[in-house]
């Protein structure tokens, strides 16, 4: 291991060292908030050390890279832990989720998610995917004094495991076809123009099936909306955010270094149109504001995987774009509902009557981050969608671009059911028996940065688009 | 290799089927879905090494032992899910569980 090994494997040592760490004190001493500070040290060093470091050749033995692209989303990751930190010390106070495994698991997942944004070959990719569902698999499982938890793990976790199984033969008749595991020459290999390897197709479509379920993608959504419903509200801002981001990355790796994916346009296409129309639609009917959520997630990421299919038209920068915008909005989102659920409020669109005068803050952030998922400007869920479809229009993918604004246009009514209910709707004579929570400092802080980060790229998207196209 | 590779493909593929049966079939109990998810990440092994061996490089045969790694990991939490929930409600039978649904 060299110099030059050391110093780009530094943020992901630093997370896993972290993690351990935080164990080892949980051990020796009974307060739970030192958990949380080392684990935050950890996060915001790994950000830190990935911002301030230039790009370096590619570690050779260790088959890790600091790219621009996966700096970027390395920073991403850390920072959306460090804020999904602060989110929970105040709910996990209230909910009685003491103990140090709550910062460890976290750290442990981010580790994961920067060892795969940094791999150059499948193995390391495979792995940071696994350690960091792994990582989720327990965090969504962590109430333990709630019923609904052993039924969300295992609702995460069986479908999980499965789609595991999916990517590894996908992975292994990919390595069987070209006989290495290196991204760049696995890609020149199984994607070439004129007629692939049968093989390697079906190697494609298991892999295409494991990570539709990673990302939720129809017809491999079903666990999505109980898992949003059943888990801590900041895991789900994590989860939401950061597995998808990382997911979409893993694909983001993988897709640009293939000569050709023309072999790939109809199973992206079928997934592509299947997850906007379910989950615009199943969103409709929903009257739970978590299974709600989850139904919109199906549905962007059905956008994402529409900028994914029109790649060679600036796709795959609209797809990192949208992928970072929605871990933003999420985080905004689920740490607004963490605020407004965390003293025991109600988790239905009538529960949520009067939160706007009740608790304006959270209501606020919690408006726009509904905003921006609908793609009102000036947001950041606005210069996405307009990225993605203009990508999708000079790619040529006509129909699927005109299906996906046309269901835009109907996923605005249930956004705004939402903000109707906060703000228009008011709580009959119930105003004095409702619980009403004051967010704490940490909570203020993170709330304004997420919605600052929204508005920002939604006003000012040029540089994140010009540090995309770069790396 | 004596055993070409096409054969290990096709057997590879037939344990692959054989395990996504057993956990699409037994959804009920959570054991028999683990073991065929189990039964899945093997065939995937055995294509590993199988491909290691046609290309003569071990790359196949390290990521076969990760595999071996990350399933005994997977299943360990699984079992650990599994007797918490025993203790909770006293089953592993999936179909009790549907607190989570959509109403």
């Amino acid at each position: 291991m060299t110099a030059t090994d050391l110093f780009i494997a530094l943020p992901i040592i630093l997370l896993a060292v972290g993690a351990l760490v935080t164990l080892l004190v949980g051990a020796i001493t009974r307060t739970t908030n030192i958990g949380i500070v080392i684990a935050l040290a950890a996060t915001l060093g790994a950000a830190f050390w990935l911002m301030q470091s230039p790009p370096t050749l590619p570690a050779p033995t260790l088959g890790l890279s600091a790219g621009g692209l996966s700096r970027l989303f390395g920073v991403f990751f850390c920072l959306l832990a460090a804020g999904v930190l602060c989110l929970s010390v105040a709910y996990n106070r209230e909910r009685g989720i003491s103990g140090e495994e709550y910062p460890s698991v976290l750290l442990f997942t981010t580790f994961g998610m920067l060892a795969l944004a940094s791999a150059t070959n499948l193995l390391t990719l495979f792995l940071g995917l696994e350690a960091m569902s792994f990582g989720f698999y327990i965090l969504v499982a962590i109430d333990l004094q709630r019923g609904v938890s052993g039924e969300t793990g295992l609702k995460y976790l069986l479908p999980g495991a499965l789609s595991t199984a999916f990517l590894a033969f996908g992975i292994a008749l990919l390595y069987t076809v070209s006989g290495t595991l290196s991204l760049h020459e696995l890609m020149q290999f199984t994607l070439t123009s004129g007629t692939p390897d049968p093989i390697a197709l079906a190697g494609w479509g298991c892999l295409l099936a494991g990570l539709a379920f990673k990302l939720s993608l129809a017809p491999a959504h079903l666990w999505t909306p109980d898992v949003y419903q059943g888990a801590p509200a900041p895991v789900v801002a994590f989860l939401s955010g950061g597995s998808k981001a990382a997911t979409i990355l893993f694909l983001l790796l993988l897709l640009p270094q293939a000569v050709d994916v023309s072999a790939l346009r109809i199973p992206l296409c079928a997934l592509s149109l299947f997850s906007m129309m379910i989950g615009n639609c199943a969103a409709l009917r929903q009257n739970h504001v978590r299974r709600l959520m989850a139904y919109s997630s199906i549905a962007q990421m059905g956008y994402v995987v529409l900028a994914l299919l029109s790649g060679k038209s600036g796709g795959y920068q609209a797809a990192a774009f949208y992928a970072i915008a929605y871990g933003t909005i999420s985080l905004a989102a689920f740490g607004a509902i963490t605020v407004i659920e965390r003293n025991g409020g109600g988790e239905t669109l009538d529960d949520y009557r009067g939160v706007g005068s009740r608790q304006p803050f959270a209501a606020g952030v919690l408006a726009l981050s509904l905003f921006a998922l609908a793609g009102i400007p000036p947001t950041a869920g606005f210069t996405g969608k307009f990225l993605i479809f203009s990508a999708a229009i000079r790619s040529g993918e006509i129909t699927l671009a005109v299906t996906g604004i046309l269901l835009t246009a109907v996923s605005v009514y249930y956004y705004l059911r939402v903000v109707v209910a906060l703000y228009f709707n008011h709580a009959d004579n119930t105003e004095d028996t409702q619980p009403r929570s004051i967010p704490t400092a940490p909570e203020y802080a993170v709330l304004i940065a997420a919605a600052t980060t929204i508005l920002i790229l939604g006003l000012w998207p040029g540089k994140l688009i010009e540090l995309l196209s770069r790396a | 290799m004596i055993v070409p590779l096409a054969h290990v493909l096709v057997l590879a593929v037939i344990l692959f089927c054989l395990g996504l049966i057993c956990t699409l079939v037994w959804r009920s109990n959570v054991i028999m879905m683990l073991i065929g998810i189990e039964i899945m990440l093997n065939a995937a092994m055995l294509v590993f090494v199988g491909g290691a061996c046609h290309w003569g490089t071990a790359d196949g045969q390290v990521f076969a032992l990760m595999i071996m790694a990350m399933t005994s990991a997977e299943v360990s939490l699984a079992l650990a899910l599994v007797v918490y929930l025993h203790r909770r409600r006293n089953t592993v039978d999936t179909d009790e569980f549907r607190e989570l649904q959509d109403q």
